[in-house]
């Protein structure tokens, strides 16, 4: 046997050793692309934080990825990736912590050998712990709270509808938690959740053969830990109507609106919710429900969607980020910002749709064109390796088969009767909890409060069907009491 | 005959040394009488098909006072369909063959994209071949959709460095319509729904096959995507019109503006000059992308000082974007605090100096050259990225060749290169510089 052979044993032997401590099998995809695509994700995230210490997984994913390692300065960290176009990044959610980047096969020893030191040996220097707790205040306030309503509208519900829950904050923490963070703070986290236990690899692209084995050996120096324990409570369900009305100076009014559902990968009305939604929001898709009452027959805005899982970042991007997965999801809709004379309107024609949907539901046509479009879809999901990687961490989490299969072969049995029936069992929208982000608010919450009608003229005629409808949405009950109304300063959020 | 020879010898040279060209991929580029140009690259990743269609119009042929963002409002305007196929129909076609489907304009184009499933590709090259030559739109459905482009403003208005564009243009130029940015002015877009007239006449000028170049990437081959583009593109007329765009003159004195914003933000400063057209055959656009790189990216000594060093800001951005006409080299900077933004002006004049006094280290310039590559290599990971990339280039000049020839030109710059055209262009007349900071 050549020593080839033997070296190659040994690695397989390894694999297998330490694969039965991780959180799934590493994913393994070779190829003949002359990329080299790695994802290391740990089953751990915000949720895990200890109380007081919001903000502690996040700034801890940075100082590795955007701080220096032991050997280099965070400057020359930048300074070797330049010539290789790359980094690595992080991402940090509730329950998954993401490592991930792409290099030349050129690079791979040089990029690979940066990112373990990276992972495995990280400086800890308190002047890159000072700029990236800047970076995480900055980004709570400034970029989420100053310069975007439509981002800052949607995590505000999220924070709403997990009051009390560990999902109740912002996956990046909260300001007056960030600053307190030590660097023995993030050590202590680093030590306890970026373990084994919680680990999955994935690696796709044309690596050497020995890539894999030595990627697994090296991860071996992480703590062996013990799979997570965390138990996440069912969020408080949500009684009637509640608003809440973020007060700020802007131009126009943003809104999202949502409630929990116990639906996710793998549930068995998963598929059901997956058909409902995208038939009345697929994200920045025209000719949807929502988005074609809302935008292409009214003018009202630039668009409108719905979500059964997590989305984050939606409007810069046309497709979910991977690796976001999640035990406990939403049915969350998102109405663009409207002009503010529009705003009570807007609101009410987006829950009267909602309140027809439940009631009746889709038909049959809807269905079938909603299910080969979602059955399609479901490639271009997938089509770069990062995604395709992403995708299967995120099955091994949930407990399914690889996802694209998952989706065809399900959708393929899947009848309308069950996507109705999954309809009126869990999108109600009855008990929902509604955000505005906008500028004189206290007017707005009288407005709504009182039932107030909001009539609608537009600039050029319309067909009779919506002359008639618009005379019903203008006086349509919103239904949410004084005492569910509340307005509030943006300064509050995030603190 | 010697043409013949000519290209037999770029044949060869072509299949000798395919690792050289910076853009890997064999293409095939085929002209029509009408003026219409396809791309077809095929490629490895199977099952998807990119179309990316081209039209060489964006907010720069917008030439009329008044009627600022009229090229984007054709992107949101042409997905109102045709008499052939209504745009309910239109949808209902998408939905079916699950295609991810969308448009963008800029400054000096307009583009469409979608991608699909192999065996949806004569159906979607016939519907957008419909909607091309046929769009159909009554003045109801245009002043709707007029204010779904004011939704589209409203979106973006909250965050301050889209009003800091805006307010770089209209201050950096006077005659050339790059004074205003792809989404036009706010009364402009207030006024659209009253400009039913001028959207046709838009329509007649510029959606002509001479304008537009077709790219299709993905698992095709040329011959079916020829001759499927010859049956339903082929009768789309040619049209001759020629926008005479107003060409900025040299400016005497620098220029700067400050913006109040109404709510809390952090202040920026942008240090603008105006720079050359895209050129591939000189070495002044490679030049000065490099020294883009080299001055201001996150292993510049700018960076390095004021992020990382002494940490006063949290961003910083410089944007050399190709365009048609000399456009911006803009140096962006978030700035912690208030107090220090004069001081990071000072900065950013400052290290522009250097690069006017100093050559740049061999061993740096290679590094930068040496990034290119691997960055635009890194980028072409799938059919959609590949399309994406040449739709770049194809605005600018019209084939893929044009990718191998600036890279060529990249790798041709010298450190005194980069000084020259620091020199030529950092001048304090052609600078612009606006701050923004809350009231």
């Amino acid at each position: 046997m050549s020593k080839h052979v033997l070296s190659s044993l040994a690695l397989i032997l390894t694999t297998m050793a330490t694969t039965n401590l991780m959180a799934a099998p590493p994913i393994l995809q070779p190829g003949k692309s002359p990329l080299v695509t790695i994802r290391l994700t740990f089953r751990t995230g915000a949720a895990h934080e200890p109380a007081g210490k919001e903000g502690v997984a996040s700034l801890m994913a940075a100082m590795l990825t955007e701080g220096g390692t032991r050997k280099l300065s965070y400057q020359q960290v930048i300074d070797a990736m330049f010539p290789m176009a790359t980094e690595v990044d992080s991402q940090v959610d509730h329950e998954m912590i993401t490592f991930s980047g792409e290099t030349h096969i050129d690079n791979l020893e040089k990029y690979y050998a940066l990112l373990r030191d990276m992972l495995l040996d990280p400086g800890w220097r308190e002047e890159d712990l000072r700029r990236l707790k800047d970076d995480a205040i900055n980004f709570l306030q400034v970029s989420l709270r100053g310069n975007n309503d439509e981002e800052l509208g949607k995590e505000i519900l999220y924070n709403w509808i997990y009051e009390g829950h560990p999902y109740g904050r912002h996956p990046a923490g909260r300001v007056s938690a960030i600053r307190a963070l030590t660097i023995a703070d993030l050590k202590q986290f680093y030590r306890a959740q970026l373990t084994q236990a919680n680990l999955t690899i994935a690696i796709a692209g044309g690596y050497p053969k020995d890539f894999p084995g030595r990627v697994i050996a090296d991860l071996d120096k992480l703590p062996k830990g013990e799979p997570s324990a965390l138990r996440l409570p069912d969020p408080k369900p949500i009684r009637g109507r509640q608003l809440l009305m973020v007060e700020k100076k802007t131009r126009s009014v943003a809104m999202s609106m949502g409630f929990p559902i116990p639906v996710r990968r793998g549930h068995p009305d998963y598929l059901a919710l997956l058909v409902a939604q995208s038939w009345l929001g697929q994200h920045r898709n025209s000719g949807v429900r929502l988005f074609d009452r809302i935008r292409a027959v009214r003018g009202l805005n630039y668009g409108d969607y719905a979500y059964i899982e997590y989305f984050p970042r939606g409007m810069f991007q046309f497709e979910p980020d991977p690796n976001l997965a999640r035990r406990h999801q939403i049915f969350q809709v998102w109405i663009r910002p409207v002009e503010p004379a529009t705003a009570h309107f807007t609101l009410r024609l987006a829950i009267y749709e909602l309140e027809r949907l439940h009631r009746t539901g889709l038909s049959e046509d809807d269905f079938d064109r909603t299910r080969s479009f979602l059955s399609k879809y479901v490639n271009l999901l997938t089509r770069t390796k990062r995604a395709e990687l992403g995708y299967a961490v995120d099955s091994a989490f949930y407990g399914i088969s690889e996802y694209n299969s998952y989706i065809k072969e399900g959708l393929k049995t899947l009848t309308r009767d069950q996507v109705n029936a999954a309809i009126r069992k869990h999108l109600s929208p009855d008990n929902m909890k509604i955000v505005l982000i906008g500028e004189n608010c206290e007017a707005l919450r009288a407005d709504i409060v009182a039932g107030k009608p909001s009539p609608i003229t537009y600039n050029s005629p319309k067909l009779d069907d919506v002359v008639a409808e618009d005379k019903i949405v203008a006086d349509f009950p919103i239904k949410i009491p004084s005492s569910a109304a509340k307005v509030e300063p943006v300064e509050r959020f995030f603190e | 005959m010697l043409s013949l020879v000519l290209s037999a010898l770029l044949m060869t040279t072509h299949a000798a040394e395919p690792q050289s060209k910076a853009f890997p991929y064999a293409y095939d580029q085929h002209d029509y009488p009408n003026g219409l140009r396809l791309i077809t690259v095929p490629t490895d990743y199977p099952n998807v098909v990119a179309l990316y269609i081209v039209v060489q119009t964006g907010s720069r042929n917008e030439i009329e006072p008044g009627k600022s963002g009229f090229a984007h409002f054709f992107e949101h305007i042409m997905f109102r369909g045709t008499k052939n196929v209504p745009p309910d129909e239109y949808e209902r076609h998408l939905k079916r063959m699950g295609a991810s489907s969308n448009a963008s304009t800029w400054d000096d184009r307009t583009q469409y994209h979608t991608t699909f499933s192999k065996e949806d590709l004569e159906l979607m090259l016939r519907l957008e071949a419909d909607r091309f030559q046929n769009l159909y739109y009554p003045e109801n459905v245009f002043r709707t959709e007029a204010l779904a482009v004011l939704g589209e403003y409203n979106k973006n208005s909250a965050e301050p460095t889209e009003k800091l564009a805006e307010v770089l243009f209209d201050t950096a130029f006077d005659r050339h319509t790059y004074k205003h940015t792809t989404m036009g002015f706010l009364k402009d877009i207030q006024d659209m729904p009253n400009q039913f007239a001028y959207s046709r006449q838009f329509f007649d000028r510029y959606y002509r096959p001479e304008y537009t170049t077709i790219i299709v990437v993905g698992d095709v081959t040329p011959e079916r995507v020829k001759t499927l583009i010859e049956k339903y593109w082929g009768p789309w007329k040619r049209g001759a019109f020629h926008a005479g765009i107003p060409a900025e003159p040299a400016h005497d004195k620098p220029r700067r503006n400050h913006i109040d914003w109404p709510s809390p933000t952090l202040p920026y400063v942008t240090v603008a000059y105006r720079t050359p057209g895209y050129d591939d055959q000189g070495r002044d656009s490679a030049a000065l992308d490099i020294l883009s790189s080299i001055a201001f990216s996150e292993n510049s000594d700018i960076y390095r000082k004021l992020l990382i060093d002494e940490q006063i800001v949290d961003r910083l951005h410089v944007n050399n974007m190709d365009h048609v006409d000399p456009n911006l080299f803009q140096i962006t900077a978030r700035v912690k605090k208030k107090e220090d933004l004069a001081r990071v002006e000072k900065e950013i004049l400052a290290a522009v100096r250097h690069f006017q006094d100093k050559l740049v280290p061999i061993s740096k310039l290679d590094t930068v050259k040496k990034r290119q590559r691997y960055a635009f290599a890194l980028h072409l990971n799938n059919s959609e990225a590949i399309a994406e990339s040449l739709a770049h280039y194809i605005n600018l000049r019209r084939t893929p060749e044009t990718i191998n020839n600036i890279y060529s030109r990249y790798a041709e710059v010298t450190p005194a290169d980069l000084r020259r055209v620091a020199r030529k262009y950092f001048t304090d007349s052609e600078r612009t510089v606006v701050t923004l900071a809350t009231k």
